[in-house]
């Protein structure tokens, strides 16, 4: 990598990390213009720099908002530098479903997620919040996921998770996904009773569950 | 099993006197699950203030905690702004869409008058009903969402989170509205016989900073206790989730007791701030008190006991936030009776 390269992704990674949307698109830009790869800049640049936004809401650093607000310079980088994208750089991705649950439309918590999961590498389809059970696993059928992911706010609202997995087991499909689960009610007791694969506490954790998940098959692969 | 010798009135008093009381006091947070103790669906508290008062006291009753809350849940004083909140037939409502799309529209925004919007009426009804009918027992308190949170609901969390960085003003001219309407609501509860009870849980440090909380949560708190505070009442401040880095805002803010959520640790709160503010918590409301055995509930009630019991300013054992409407009855008893039989000075050692 030359050191006008890194140089560049740096200041992407900045560029998020300092939530400055402006900045993130005029470094995209001068990606583009200067033909460097588009899939390395978004992955050096970019989400680099999402992780780091990530590692600072660990810390306490930065919160919700601010990483909301890196979020979108993450994304009007990407914006610019997607198209450029070479075709067998996009296929191969991870596909998760998520949503908030039926009766539930707090969805914050599901949006790190998402986010974080896309910083990762997975392409994410995003249902949005208040979503029955059945619609889950229409979706995940339908694009070939290899997880689902399900979050909740609210008590009353848990049990719809529960209503996922026993869909996936009545139409015998259950372990062609893996299904995880996360939200303030949720514990790892919970995802257990209802036969979940995995409990994330965080977002973060989410990403490392996620790997954790698809990994072995990528392994045999 | 032990009964109880004072009712909650009486046993308040002393306790705040500092004279002998026959146990701790103890509020395990019922909701809707008031809704199971009358075979009634949560649906149908909607608008009906007989309904929820005759439920409220019913589970009062039934359980004999020592404050009853008039809440259903969180969105009432938004709704009556002009949030639209859908009303599953037998679960909590929820928030269905903010007030206003879009943010060109703020100006359209007024703050509630709480005899006339929404469903303020009714849950101002239903209070009025409880506190005839046991108001010479039990406090009845009501339950006020604080600004920063009714603000939240008025454009959308998402919405509000990044208009504090990109257009602080108006989400200050967001918490002033909400703050209007909340202290016009607290002035009808306190005339209605019952005190605010305070709830914030957009304010957690779960969701925001504590600088963005001094910026944008406290001062609104601040005023809306100090209003309530002039009615000569004193008040509850519960905020969702981790608060451990706002403790003594909160309690700068005017708070007279702080509901500490089971994301926060019980006896930390002891030590930082349990020589200024009255603590109640913080059992598990999910984990504990909707999965667990009521063994489960002992153990956890006598762990809260054993972090603060001997608070300086008081304690009162409480589930960290409001329980699940489907809460096991047995679970609520059993950390009621945990309360009896850990007597006072409270034992926390396991009872043969």
């Amino acid at each position: 990598m030359s050191a006008s390269e890194r140089e560049l992704f740096q200041r992407l990674s900045d560029a998020v990390v300092e939530m400055d949307e402006d900045e993130a698109v005029a470094v995209a830009n001068e990606v583009v213009e200067r033909g460097i790869d588009a899939y390395r800049a978004i992955e050096q640049g970019l989400s680099a720099g999402m992780e780091r936004a990530g590692q600072l809401f660990d810390e306490e650093e930065y919160f919700i908002p601010e990483l909301l607000m890196c979020s979108d310079a993450m994304y009007a980088g990407m914006d610019v530098l997607k198209p450029h994208l070479r075709s067998d750089e996009v296929a191969e991705k991870r596909k998760v479903v998520i949503g908030v649950v039926e009766g539930d439309t707090h969805d914050i918590g599901k949006n790190l997620v998402k986010i974080m999961l896309e910083t990762s590498g997975f392409a994410v389809t995003d249902l949005g919040r208040d979503i029955p059970p059945g619609r889950f696993v229409e979706t995940a059928k339908e694009i070939g996921a290899d997880i689902i992911a399900l979050s909740t706010l609210m008590t009353t609202t848990m049990e719809g998770m529960g209503a996922v997995v026993r869909q996936l087991s009545e139409e015998g499909i259950r372990d062609r996904f893996k299904v995880i689960v996360g939200g303030g009610p949720i514990s790892q007791g919970f995802a257990d009773r209802i036969g979940a694969d995995g409990y994330a506490v965080n977002a973060a954790d989410a990403i490392r569950l996620a790997r954790s998940l698809v990994a072995p098959a990528e392994a045999a692969a | 099993m032990r009964r109880d010798q004072m009712t909650p009135l009486e046993r308040l008093a002393a306790y705040g006197a500092g004279a002998p009381v026959d146990r701790l006091p103890c509020v395990p947070i019922v909701g809707n699950t008031a809704a199971r103790v009358i075979g009634v669906k949560v649906g149908d508290f909607r608008g009906n203030g007989a309904l929820i008062a005759e439920a409220q006291v019913a589970a009062y009753r039934l359980f004999g905690y020592d404050i009853i809350r008039i809440f259903t849940d969180l969105y009432t004083q938004a709704e009556a702004m002009g949030a639209k909140v859908t009303y599953p037939e037998d679960e909590t409502a929820f928030l269905a869409a903010p007030a206003i799309d879009d943010l060109g529209d703020i100006d359209r925004l007024r703050p509630a008058d709480p005899y006339r919007d929404g469903y303020l009426p009714q849950h101002l009804e239903a209070m009025r009903r409880a506190v005839d009918q046991v108001g010479n027992e039990v406090a009845v308190t009501g339950a006020v969402t604080c600004p920063f949170t009714n603000a939240s609901f008025l454009v959308g969390a998402d919405k509000l989170v990044r208009l504090m960085m990109r257009a602080p003003e108006k989400v200050h001219h967001l918490c002033e509205l909400s703050l209007q309407t909340n202290i016009a609501y607290a002035g009808a509860i306190i005339d209605a016989g019952c005190t605010p009870s305070l709830t914030d849980a957009m304010s957690s440090m779960s969701v925001i900073s504590p600088r963005q909380f001094r910026e944008f949560s406290f001062p609104y708190l601040e005023r809306l206790i100090d209003y309530i505070h002039g009615r000569g009442t004193s008040v509850t401040l519960h905020i969702c989730g981790k608060t451990a880095g706002i403790w003594e805002a909160m309690v700068e803010a005017g708070a007279d007791c702080l509901s500490i959520d089971n994301d926060a640790d019980l006896g930390e709160a002891r030590l930082a701030v349990g020589d200024r503010v009255r603590l109640m918590g913080n059992v598990h409301p999910s984990e504990v008190m909707l999965q667990g055995i009521p063994d489960a509930v002992g153990r956890a009630t006598l762990s809260c006991l054993a972090q603060a019991k001997d608070s300086p300013k008081g304690f009162i054992v409480a589930s960290g936030c409001s329980l699940p409407t489907e809460t096991p009855f047995a679970n609520i008893h059993a950390m009621l009776d945990t309360v009896r039989a850990a007597g006072w000075p409270a034992r926390t050692l396991p009872l043969p």
